[in-house]
């Protein structure tokens, strides 16, 4: 009964590291806890395309932001081992062969080590982390329990008061380009997993600089 | 190395001290490095608290160095500081506040202590800048200026010194003072009494108040008809310039240039809280100099032959090549210059129209303007490179047009001929005075810059980019005035032509390569060297021409100036406008020097050749050329024009 859609799940075995992993980022943070207690991963992947079913992540980079600053030393950049099929998608990022390819499970585990208990942070996040859920599902990860920001929605809400209807702006004025272009942020590297991290860490600690003048000081604060 | 480490390093590498470090050192010290952010207004550290296991290094933004309210210091972008964090826990001297929005790259003294300990250049970079006190690790472009001066090594061929020193100046230490309280008569009396030109007013402690010379005498007294037993102090001249008695020439000159004085009153301090012991005027300055502007210019005007006027270009050169040396600012060495190139052609204009006026009896009257165009158009001809000029002359009827063309291409051909003797190349495109194409009536100029703005091929582009920074040197400037308005009318009638002059402009191939490194030419004559003019100069003084076209902005020709211009006009884009024309003054600089030193146009540099500081400089100059062309890609959409 190949169609019913349960079963498949069922059969994978979560591994021990998963476990882990699930146990730890699954503690809630208390609400009390000031921003600049928190830590934050900063991620974003580079990708064969942008269907769910079929392509794959090529590329992730990621980096740390405790105590409000970007630790450098925490940057990773990973390659997840992809099976070739159309070598046109990996052409199109500039994204050749690199050495280094992590066996998917290697990736995975290394993954989920870094998030930790993290709050996960990218700009569109909800597509990185669904590209990357689908390496996950593999090993019997179903979901991140971690807490999620959206950079896109955090800089709307401070910029447009927590109300403001996504639905009312111009999408463009969203996307990482411009909202780097309004927060004075270079745009260097972009188009690489770990550059478009790195940028995105920036605007964070800038968005976190505004939210705080706003008098969001807290987790509760920030996830309202 | 990552993405995010490699960008981190490309940074401060860009830098000293970290442009000292080996490859894997810097590798190390940007993985370490954590970025904060403080808007405007936070403090980074507070005088007093303990030094963070970090010391700082502006990213973007601008950061200040306060004790208590006062302002010791202002970081800018590349600068370390906190440094003395280096030394061990110590608190901090000075609070640092940010005065805009800023970017820090906070590097950790652990990785760095270890380097000091390996890397001498390192240790010693830092320990020369505490030694003299210096709190901040500076790296702006103006500061790079300085660096460069004091890592130079003094050129010991002091045979060019313009300037000699104080003691073969007659400073008058006899100087007339008098209390201010006497009446404009008795201080006329004293003067005349002397002989002197200038009385200082001093209080009782012979500190100077004020400072009468013959011209006051004549401008605020005679001409004015006031009562000379009035008190000599409400025509005097306050506040009063000085300097100290012990002061280098080149101050006591350059202070009295810059303040336009006639005058200088030397003090025991240097400040007015001080007893006046003498005074130097511009007449001393005259007399004590062999080859300074003002001499030369006199001698020129005063020259009888070819010869003579080609030997004192010469010395110009070798006033050139002091200034230069001893970084005395661009703006001043390029109005010299340009003062003493234009006093050539005026007198070259006046010798060849004389000889042809005889055998030409009735156009002599005609109105005509000679053009500079190009670089010594834009006033910053440095070097004798190729003399790009024009001629224009009034409408005259059409039955006179044959004759007055040729007296005008005779005049226009005679003039070059004499710049060529003075020893200016001639321009290998013949654009020229001598060129039957480029001395015409005005009608006709008005024709030529119609279709060039009309129809803007890349012709017509090229020509727009020489011919549009022209300047009346000789002759009646009323036609040339006449042009300029009616290129301006033009343009506004066309906008579309501001364009195509931006993607001109955005056409110069960018100075660096990928791996930041300088892109030389790949062939011929000047293989491995690197093309200053086309790929750095040129940009920025085509950028600035349509920067300032745009707003109609007439009459100022110079790059630099320009650049000034455009900051007050467009304050939100002052800091980049204001980096863009210190980064031409360097650009100019080096290239004159880089000419005077093996007798060539300095447009070819060798980076092989230059020093690790030098480089350095000349890269932060390529900064704004980028960040320009970002702005006016935008600014005139110049995406659709580049199809």
């Amino acid at each position: 009964m190949s169609w019913w859609p349960f079963q498949k799940k069922n059969r994978v075995r979560k591994r021990d590291f998963i476990l882990d992993f699930l146990q730890k980022a699954s503690k809630p943070i208390p609400g009390t806890r000031a921003i600049s207690r928190l830590e934050f991963v900063v991620l974003d992947t580079e990708t064969s395309g942008f269907n769910f079913n079929k392509d794959q992540v090529l590329s992730f980079g990621a980096v740390k932001i405790k105590a409000d600053s970007i630790c450098v030393a925490s940057s990773v950049e990973w390659y997840p081992k992809v099976e070739i099929k159309g070598e046109k998608a990996a052409t199109i990022h500039g994204l050749v062969q690199t050495q280094n390819q992590l066996e998917p499970e290697d990736f995975l585990q290394k993954l989920l080590a870094y998030f930790g208990d993290g709050i996960l942070v990218g700009h569109h996040v909800g597509f990185d982390l669904e590209m990357l859920l689908r390496i996950g599902r593999e090993f019997g990860l179903e979901a991140f329990p971690n807490a999620v920001i959206d950079t896109k929605f955090l800089a709307l809400r401070l910029e447009h008061g927590p109300r403001a209807d996504f639905n009312q702006i111009k999408p463009e004025e969203y996307s990482l380009d411009q909202v780097c272009i309004r927060f004075g942020i270079s745009l260097d590297d972009r188009h690489t997993a770990a550059g478009d991290a790195f940028l995105t860490a920036q605007l964070l600690i800038k968005l976190l600089a505004l939210a705080k003048r706003k008098g969001i000081l807290t987790y509760q604060d920030l996830m309202r | 190395m990552n993405v995010i480490v490699n960008r981190v390093s490309e940074f401060l590498k860009g830098y000293p001290p970290f442009s000292f470090l080996s490859k894997e050192n810097l590798s190390l010290v940007a993985q370490s490095v954590e970025v904060r952010y403080f808007e405007k207004g936070a403090f980074l550290f507070q005088k007093g608290n303990d030094a963070l296991p970090h010391f700082l290094v502006l990213k973007e933004g601008k950061v200040e160095l306060l004790d208590g309210k006062e302002t010791k210091e202002y970081c800018e972008e590349g600068d370390v500081f906190g440094v003395l964090a280096l030394l061990g826990k110590r608190p901090y001297l000075l609070s640092a506040k940010a005065v805009e929005d800023s970017l820090i790259y906070a590097v950790p003294v652990e990785i760095f202590e270890e380097i000091l300990q390996q890397n001498s250049k390192v240790a010693l970079y830092f320990a020369a800048g505490f030694a003299s006190g210096q709190v901040v690790v500076r790296q702006d472009l103006s500061q790079g200026q300085i660096a460069r001066k004091t890592f130079k090594t003094q050129p010991k061929d002091h045979s060019l010194l313009i300037f000699s020193d104080q003691s073969q100046i007659k400073v008058s230490e006899n100087v007339r003072v008098a209390p201010p309280h006497i009446s404009i008569q008795q201080a006329a009396k004293l003067m005349s009494d002397h002989q002197v030109s200038s009385l200082v007013l001093v209080d009782e402690r012979r500190f100077p108040l004020g400072i009468i010379t013959d011209k006051d005498l004549r401008n605020k007294v005679v001409s004015k008809a006031k009562d000379v037993s009035k008190a000599a102090k409400e025509i005097m001249s306050t506040p009063v310039v000085t300097q100290p008695k012990n002061a280098d020439f080149s101050d006591l000159y350059l202070t009295m240039i810059k303040h336009r004085l006639h005058h200088l009153i030397l003090t025991e301090d240097g400040t007015v809280q001080s007893p006046v012991c003498g005074i130097i005027s511009d007449h001393d300055v005259l007399l004590s100099m062999g080859n300074s502007p003002a001499v030369l210019i006199h001698a020129l005007n005063n020259a009888d032959s070819l010869a003579e006027m080609r030997a004192i270009r010469d010395r110009a050169e070798q006033m050139l090549r002091y200034y230069l040396d001893n970084e005395v600012a661009m703006d001043f060495v390029s109005s010299v210059m340009t003062e003493i190139n234009d006093t050539i052609i005026q007198k070259a204009t006046e010798r060849v129209k004389k000889e042809l006026d005889a055998k030409y009896s009735e156009c002599k009257t005609l109105k005509f303007a000679f053009l500079s165009l190009g670089s010594e158009g834009r006033e910053e001809q440095l070097l004798r490179t190729d003399q790009d000029n024009a001629l224009i002359y009034e409408d005259v009827p059409e039955n006179q047009n044959e004759q007055a063309h040729t007296y005008f291409l005779t005049l226009g051909t005679g003039i070059v001929e004499t710049l060529i003797a003075c020893g200016f190349a001639s321009c290998p495109g013949e654009m020229m005075a001598s060129n039957p194409l480029w001395v015409q009536p005005l009608s006709q100029w008005k024709n030529y810059f119609s279709d060039w703005i009309l129809t803007p091929t890349q012709d017509a582009l090229l020509k727009a980019s020489i011919f549009f920074d022209f300047r009346s040197v000789a002759g009646d400037s009323t036609l040339a005035n006449s042009l300029s308005q009616h290129i301006y009318d033009s343009i506004q009638k066309k906008k579309a032509f501001l364009s195509f002059l931006g993607v001109n402009a955005l056409k110069n191939p960018p100075p660096l390569g990928f791996f930041e490194g300088f892109v030389v030419e790949k062939s011929g004559e000047h293989r491995d060297q690197f093309d200053i003019k086309a790929r750095a100069m040129m940009p920025l003084a085509d950028l600035a021409r349509l920067l300032i076209l745009s707003h109609g902005v007439v009459g100022i020709n110079n790059t630099f100036r320009r650049f000034e211009r455009l900051a007050e006009l467009e304050p939100q884009q002052a800091e980049l406008y204001s980096q863009a024309g210190k980064a031409y003054e360097i650009l100019m600089r080096m290239r004159a020097l880089e000419g005077l030193q093996h007798g060539s146009s300095g447009r070819y540099i060798d980076p092989e050749s230059l020093g690790k500081i030098q480089r350095q400089l000349l890269k932060n100059a390529f900064s704004p050329i980028s960040e320009l062309q970002q702005l006016v890609e935008i600014r005139f959409q110049l995406a659709y024009f580049r199809t």
